[in-house]
């Protein structure tokens, strides 16, 4: 007892937090094919917010937390109300009895399901190929960047070397903004 | 007065001292070896559960006064007593075990589920909207050095977390398969999207000029007094002050308190989104919008109102963590004070008012810091920046709240 | 001139005031208006009614107005009232209630039985704290529980229980002046035929000397 303690805790245990990427990670992942194989819309809807919220705690685990609060800021609030507004102002597909995503069978659905999976592992391949094989792969972990202000960084990277895309995302929005307050203005008649 | 300054750091650092002693005594007693980074690992867990704690300690018993003195202010100022007689043991105290009678009475009433509801997101719901809540306060500094957790991007961690709210008031209006309760969640939604534009634009004012997004930098920023005895802090500004103004009308708004309460009105669809929940699922859903309103109340006194610093030199004696907690009761009383006062928004006029007014007032006030922060800070600049500020509103406040004089218009139809 | 906003910071000062004044201005007559219950109950006016009760004169036993007619009984709209009429040792009806039931779960308070009550023995009462933990039994009041003496009656309903008080003495005296008068017109009834026997007596004892007299003149 005495010294299965002592060899459990001699464990290394400090290097468990490498390992502990996976629980968002897997988290994300189960969170992505539940929202593609979920037949109740809503319900889709939420896994992926779900997904979005492990992503933004993978972004926070690096170290850029910048980036990982604004991941949950923008997309858990903005663009999951966004989709949730959408799937609920369209008229809604039928409902299936169950939810589960294996319910009915046919070989042309596996067929499908067959190839769909065979592009979906090539793209994955591709993606994965680029990463291992670009320059920066082969280098260390780089020291985390949130010792440094990377709000300030990123702030002043943003208004002097990307000012450009700044400038073209922002009239880019306000098109955006416009054209939606013109199709909805558009309904009534005053 | 050094003593009381210090005394919830003190006490911090003897809890942890005490872990260490009581894990060493027994590592001798029994003879293990720890290894190199079992103690650090262990100060640290421990110095987590202590801020976890204290934080749901101190917030809960804050709500549970709030929910009492709340009735009570509301009742006077109703010209009627509030509850006045629940106590223990035959002293009335008056009426200050209120909370825990509605404790028991939300905790032993039956939990319905509709039947048609969807159970799993009917469930979370709740949690969805509490867990965000009771993270919002660690950000924020109770005292000097007395920040639970140091982010150097507090104010937009802040923010994110409030919108895991918006998505739990979506799952609770959408799961009670209930079509007034999707329309009260779909404008609570609404409401709250709106008035989070507003609400972030007067933080990114203050940041702008404080030059940080730490909390604790910000109210570092606001020390010091002009002429020796005012205060410098950013209500006190121009900009500030019409910052603070939005700031609060914006934290009203979020959490959906008068005049702001359509989704939770009794006379608006019921309950609006909460209309299905019952006992402790309501009980959690009141909890996470009173720890939500102490937390942002929380944030408007760091932002604008100087933190834990003290308003005048000579006060400087009473702790800082006394100055934060009492500018926090002062600002819940004030909303209190709007509750009783102001009937609700319609739902048109809360938006108009959050799309027309406070949205332009804010730009106003991002130009008009920008101005006092760049021209020098001297009387120029207060004098330009108050007129950036000032224009805009009266010229906003004529266009979009004046009311024609319809009464030339009018066609009345049954008179006879 | 108007700012916007000025409108709210004039109402918030009314809500400040009526807290403030709540604290210092109590005597203020909008000020705190609430009754705090047990401790302090609401003045009824004398009109009030709840529920009825039954009235007696000094003795609850005795004086006891009530003669178990029954009338309220069969006026009584909802019928919540129960009578049974009272037997003597003998087993012959007398003129009280033996039981005397009414169910103030069903009376509507209607005071139908008060008006038709020829003895003025059924009033109406003021009570409205009969609460109980059970609906049936204990809100069935029994002639025990609804006796009441006519000093409370007067306490309640001064001016009623006045004029009802005033009503029952000249009835008294009405009675008694009849009665007398009766008793006087029989007793001279009394005298009148004792007078009139005396008058047929001596009559009659003068008229059979008459005939005898003429026999002896023959």
């Amino acid at each position: 007892m005495h010294d299965l303690l002592q060899r459990f805790l001699s464990l290394p245990w400090d290097q468990a937090p490498q390992w502990l990427f996976l629980i968002p990670a897997l988290l994300m992942l189960v969170a992505a094919a539940a929202a593609v194989m979920l037949r109740n819309l809503i319900h889709c809807a939420l896994c992926l917010t779900l997904s979005f919220i492990a992503l933004g705690v993978l972004f926070i685990a690096l170290g850029a937390e910048f980036v990982g609060f604004v991941q949950l800021l923008v997309y858990v609030g903005a663009v999951t109300m966004l989709i949730l507004f959408a799937i609920l102002l369209t008229p809604a597909s039928e409902v299936a009895a169950s939810n589960n995503p294996f319910r009915s069978f046919s070989l042309s659905k596996a067929v499908n399901a067959a190839g769909g999976g065979v592009v979906a592992l090539l793209v994955l391949g591709g993606l994965l190929a680029a990463i291992f094989f670009s320059p920066h792969a082969r280098e260390a972990v780089p020291p985390a960047i949130a010792a440094t202000a990377p709000a300030a960084a990123i702030g002043e990277n943003l208004l002097t070397h990307t000012l450009l895309p700044l400038q073209g995302t922002a009239i880019l929005l306000t098109a955006a903004l416009i054209g939606a307050a013109l199709l909805a203005k558009e309904e009534k008649q005053s | 007065m050094n003593f009381l300054e210090n005394l919830p750091l003190a006490a911090k650092k003897l809890i942890l001292d005490a872990v260490e002693w009581v894990c060493n005594w027994l590592c001798a007693k029994t003879g293990i070896k720890l290894p190199d980074w079992a103690m650090p690992a262990l100060l640290t867990l421990v110095s987590i559960l202590i801020v976890i704690v204290t934080i749901i300690a101190v917030f809960m018993v804050m709500f549970a006064l709030m929910s009492v003195f709340e009735r009570k202010i509301l009742a006077r100022m109703q010209n009627r007593y509030g509850p006045n007689r629940v106590g223990f043991f035959r002293w009335r105290l008056c009426g200050l075990f209120q909370p825990v009678a509605d404790g028991i009475k939300m905790l032993t009433k039956e939990d319905i589920v509709p039947r048609g509801a969807d159970k799993i997101v009917h469930f979370l719901a709740p949690i969805a909207m509490v867990a965000p809540a009771l993270v919002l306060p660690v950000i924020l500094p109770y005292g000097r050095g007395m920040v639970p957790i140091e982010l150097s991007t507090g104010i937009l961690f802040f923010f994110a977390m409030g919108a895991g709210t918006e998505l739990a008031v979506f799952m609770a209006g959408w799961s009670s398969n209930n079509k007034y309760s999707v329309m009260g969640a779909m404008r609570a939604i609404a409401q709250m999207i709106s008035y989070e534009l507003p609400l972030v634009m007067s933080a990114v004012v203050v940041a702008l000029v404080a030059g940080t997004l730490s909390p604790n930098g910000i109210v570092e920023a606001q020390a010091g007094y002009s002429f020796g005895i005012i205060p410098k802090w950013f209500v006190l500004t121009p900009w500030g002050f019409v910052a603070c103004l939005l700031f609060y009308i914006g934290a009203l708004a979020e959490s959906n308190r008068c005049p702001f309460d359509l989704p939770e009105g009794e006379s608006e669809l019921v309950a609006g989104h909460l209309t299905e929940y019952s006992g402790f699922k309501y009980a959690i859903f009141f909890m996470a919008e009173y720890v939500g309103m102490f937390a942002i109340n929380g944030l408007l006194v760091t932002l604008f109102l100087g933190g834990y610093q003290s308003p005048l030199p000579f006060l400087e004696w009473i702790p800082s963590w006394c100055w934060f907690f009492g500018k926090l009761a002062c600002v819940a009383f004030s909303m209190v004070w709007v509750r009783a006062t102001l009937p609700r928004f319609r739902i048109d006029q809360m938006m108009q008012f959050a799309w027309k007014f406070m949205l332009p007032m804010s730009f106003a006030a991002l130009i008009a810091a920008a101005t006092w922060y760049y021209a020098g800070r001297g009387p120029a600049a207060w004098g330009i920046s108050a007129l950036i500020v000032g224009v805009p509103y009266l010229v906003l406040g004529r266009l979009c709240f004046t009311r024609r004089h319809a009464a030339d218009n009018r066609r009345y139809l049954y008179s006879e | 001139m108007n700012l916007p906003g000025s409108g709210i910071i004039k109402g918030m000062a009314v809500t400040a005031l009526n807290m403030i004044g709540s604290y210092f201005d109590r005597a203020h007559a909008k000020r705190l208006t609430t009754e705090q219950y047990p401790e302090e109950r609401p003045t009824l006016v004398e009109t009030s009614r709840s529920f009825p009760f039954l009235v007696f004169d000094g003795d609850p036993e005795a004086g006891i107005r009530c003669v178990a007619c029954k009338i309220c009984e069969k006026e009584c709209p909802p019928q919540c009232i129960y009578i049974v009429q009272d037997k003597d040792a003998n087993g012959k009806a007398i003129r009280r209630p033996r039981v005397f039931d009414i169910d103030i779960s069903v009376c509507m308070g209607c005071q139908i039985c008060v008006e038709v009550c020829p003895f003025e023995s059924i009033r109406m009462d003021n009570i409205y704290e009969v609460s109980s933990y059970n609906r049936f039994a204990p809100l069935v009041l029994h002639k025990e529980q609804l006796l009441k003496s006519n000093a409370y009656y007067n306490q309640i309903h001064p001016t009623e229980a006045a004029e009802t008080d005033a009503r029952i003495e000249a009835a008294r005296i009405k009675k008694a002046a009849a009665a007398k008068a009766t008793a006087e017109k029989v007793a001279a009834a009394k005298a009148a035929a004792a007078k009139a026997a005396e008058e047929k007596a001596a009559a009659e004892k003068a008229a059979p000397e008459k005939p005898s007299q003429p026999e002896q003149n023959a």
